[in-house]
C-alpha cells in the first residue's frame, strides 16, 4: 500500500489538490493606503494634548507625566499664567516620540487628563526633528484628533464625569465598589504600622 | 526562394517568436505573482494599473534604471558576461519550436524559425550551456552565496539534464525524428494520439526534471534564498539580475513549451472539430496550463534538502526513466514487426 501510494504521489497530489482549492477563497487582507482597519478606542498612537471647551489649555504643568514617562521623553518646563499668581501651566513642553514606547504611562499620571493618545500610528517623517514634537504641535494634535483623545480617555477608564461635562460622559467610567472591612477592623493610618498603632491607643 | 526573402522571413518570424516570448515572460512574473497570492488567500501586485496589470512594466523600467553594481575582487569580465551566456540560450530554443501548422508567408512557410531535423538535440545541446551561465556568475561574484549556488546548480542541471534526455528517448521513439515539427505532427488528429498516454511516466519524470532543471521550488537549490540570499546571483544587480531572471522565466516557457510539443500534441487541436481555432492558440494554451502547475507546485512543496535531490535525481528518476526507454523499446519493436 505504502509503495504504491509512494509511486502514485497521493500524498503530493493531496496537498495540490487543498491549494488549488485554497484558490478559490476570499483574500483576508487589506488593501492598505485605500482601506483601513478600524482602530479602537483604546489604541495607543501618537501623544497628544487637550483644552478645555473654553479654549485654555488643560495642562497645569505639574510634571506628573515627565516622572511616569519611562523612557525619560517627556520635558516640561512649568511656570505661573502670567497675571494670574498660584495658577501653574507648562510653559513649555517637549515629547519626544523616537524614545516613547507608547505605554500610556504619562496619560494615566496625568491628573487633570490633559494628555491622551490619539489612533495616528503613520508617524513616519523625512526629518528626524519633526517627531521631537513641542507644545504647540501637541496641542494642534490635540484639535485634530478630540474625539480620539476623547474616546481613548474613555476607553481607559479616565474620565470621571467631570472632565467632559456636556457630553455627560461621567457613565463611561467603572466605579469599584466600597470595600467593607467589617466590624472592629479599622484601616489602619497612613504612616504607623499596627504594632506603634497599639501601641499608641493602648497609651491613651 | 531568395536568399533576401528566406532573411526577410526568417527576421519576421524572429521578431515575433522573440516579442511573444518576451511579454509571456513579463506577464509569467505577473501571473506567478498573482497566483501564488491567490494560493495564500492575498491580492498580490494590485497598485500599477487595473489589478497591477503594469506591474511587469514598472519592474522592468525599475530594474533598467538601477545602479549596475560590480563587487570589488569579482572577475569584470566572467561577471559581465555570464548573465548573457545564461539569456541566450534560453531564448535560442524558441527557434526551432513550432508554433503553428505550416502557412505560406513571402512565398516561404511560416511556423517555425527554422525547422531543424536535430531540433531537440539543439535545444538541449544549449539548455547546458546555460548552466555555464549559472556556475561563471556565481564563480566571478566573489562570494561565498554565489559560489555555493553556483555549485549546487552545476550538480543539479547536471543530474537532470540526464533524467529529461532520458525522458524523452521514449517519445523519439516512437515519432522516429527529433524534429519537434515531426513529433507534433505524428500526435496528430485529437486528443488520444498525444504522446501523454503512450508516455505517460516520460511525462512525470519530464516534468519533475523540468522543474529542477529550471531551478524552480520546490528544487530551487541554486537560489534558496532562505540560506543562500539569491544564490548564485546575490551580487548582480540592475540589467545583470533582469538578464539572470528573464533567462529564468524564458527557460520555463521553454521547457513548457517543449513538453506541449513533445507529449500534449504541440499545436493540434485536442480535436478534430476544434481545428478552426489556429494552432499557436492551442500551443499557447497548453504552454500556459504547464506554467499554471509550475506556479501550482511552488505554492504547494518546501524546498526538499540538497541530498534528497540528488538521492531523488540519481536514484528514482533515472531507473525509472531507463525502464521506460527499456519497455518502450520493446513495444515499438514488437508493434512494427
Ligand atoms: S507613552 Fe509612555 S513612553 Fe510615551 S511619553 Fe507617555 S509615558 Fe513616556
Ligand atoms: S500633561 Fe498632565 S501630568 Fe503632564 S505636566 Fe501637564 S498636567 Fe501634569
Amino acid at each position: 500500500m505504502g509503495l504504491i501510494r509512494s509511486i502514485f504521489m497521493t500524498e503530493l497530489l493531496m496537498g495540490m489538490k487543498l491549494v488549488f482549492k485554497q484558490m478559490f477563497k476570499p483574500y483576508c487582507t487589506l488593501q492598505y493606503p485605500h482601506v483601513r482597519h478600524d482602530i479602537p478606542d483604546g489604541y495607543r498612537g501618537l501623544m497628544s494634548l487637550l483644552r478645555y471647551e473654553d479654549g485654555s489649555e488643560r495642562c497645569v504643568g505639574c510634571s506628573l507625566c515627565e516622572a511616569a514617562c519611562p523612557s525619560n521623553c517627556i520635558k516640561v518646563v512649568s511656570d505661573e499664567v502670567p497675571g494670574q499668581p498660584l495658577v501653574r501651566y507648562a510653559r513649555e513642553y517637549y515629547l519626544d516620540i523616537t524614545r516613547c514606547v507608547f505605554c500610556g504611562f504619562c496619560t494615566e499620571a496625568c491628573p487633570v487628563d490633559a494628555l491622551a493618545m490619539t489612533k495616528v500610528y503613520e508617524a513616519s517623517v523625512f526629518d528626524r526633528r519633526d517627531l521631537m514634537f513641542d507644545k504647540r504641535k501637541l496641542y494642534e494634535l490635540g484639535e485634530q484628533h478630540l474625539a480620539d483623545g476623547k474616546a481613548y480617555l474613555i476607553a481607559h477608564n479616565m474620565d470621571d464625569g467631570t472632565l467632559f461635562p456636556k457630553e455627560g460622559l461621567g457613565d463611561n467610567r467603572y466605579s469599584f465598589p466600597p470595600v467593607d472591612l467589617g466590624e472592629g477592623e479599622r484601616p489602619v493610618t497612613v504612616g504607623l504600622t499596627r504594632e506603634a498603632l497599639e501601641m499608641e491607643l493602648s497609651k491613651q | 526562394m531568395e536568399l533576401g526573402t528566406t532573411v526577410l522571413l526568417a527576421v519576421i518570424q524572429i521578431a515575433v517568436v522573440m516579442g511573444v516570448v518576451l511579454l509571456s515572460v513579463a506577464y509569467m512574473t505577473y501571473a506567478e505573482r498573482k497566483v501564488l497570492s491567490f494560493m495564500q488567500d492575498r491580492l498580490g501586485p494590485m497598485e500599477v494599473g487595473p489589478w497591477g496589470l503594469l506591474q511587469p512594466i514598472a519592474d522592468g523600467l525599475k530594474l533598467f534604471m538601477k545602479e549596475d553594481i560590480i563587487p570589488s575582487g569579482a572577475n569584470k569580465i566572467i561577471f559581465a558576461v555570464a548573465p548573457i551566456i545564461c539569456l541566450i540560450p534560453a531564448l535560442i530554443g524558441f527557434a526551432v519550436v513550432p508554433y503553428s501548422e505550416g502557412f505560406s508567408l513571402l512565398g516561404g512557410t511560416g511556423g517555425t524559425i527554422t525547422d531543424l531535423n536535430v531540433g531537440l538535440l539543439y535545444i538541449f545541446a544549449f539548455a547546458s550551456v546555460g548552466a555555464y551561465g549559472v556556475i561563471l556568475g556565481g564563480w566571478a561574484s566573489n562570494s561565498k552565496y554565489a559560489l555555493l549556488g553556483g555549485l549546487r546548480s552545476g550538480a543539479q542541471v547536471i543530474s537532470y539534464e540526464l533524467v529529461i534526455g532520458l525522458s524523452i528517448v521514449g517519445v523519439l521513439l516512437l515519432s522516429e525524428s527529433l524534429s519537434l515539427r515531426a513529433i507534433t505532427e505524428h500526435q496528430d488528429g485529437g486528443f488520444w494520439h498525444w504522446n501523454l498516454w503512450v508516455q505517460p511516466v516520460a511525462f512525470v519524470t519530464y516534468v519533475i526534471a523540468a522543474v529542477a532543471e529550471t531551478n524552480r521550488l520546490p528544487f530551487d537549490m541554486p537560489e534558496a534564498e532562505s540560506e543562500l540570499v539569491a544564490g548564485f546571483f546575490t551580487e548582480y544587480s540592475g540589467m545583470r539580475f533582469a538578464f539572470f531572471f528573464l533567462a529564468e522565466y524564458a527557460n520555463m516557457i521553454l521547457v513548457s513549451c517543449l513538453a506541449s510539443v513533445l507529449f500534449l500534441g504541440g499545436y493540434e487541436a485536442p480535436a478534430e472539430f476544434l481545428n478552426f481555432v489556429p494552432g499557436f492558440v492551442w500551443l499557447a494554451l497548453k504552454t500556459w496550463a504547464l506554467l499554471f502547475f509550475f506556479i501550482w507546485i511552488r505554492g504547494t512543496f518546501p524546498r526538499v534538502r540538497f541530498d534528497q535531490l540528488m538521492k531523488f535525481g540519481w536514484k528514482v528518476l533515472i531507473p525509472v526513466a531507463l525502464v521506460n526507454i527499456l519497455v518502450t523499446a520493446v513495444g515499438v519493436y514488437i508493434v512494427n514487426n
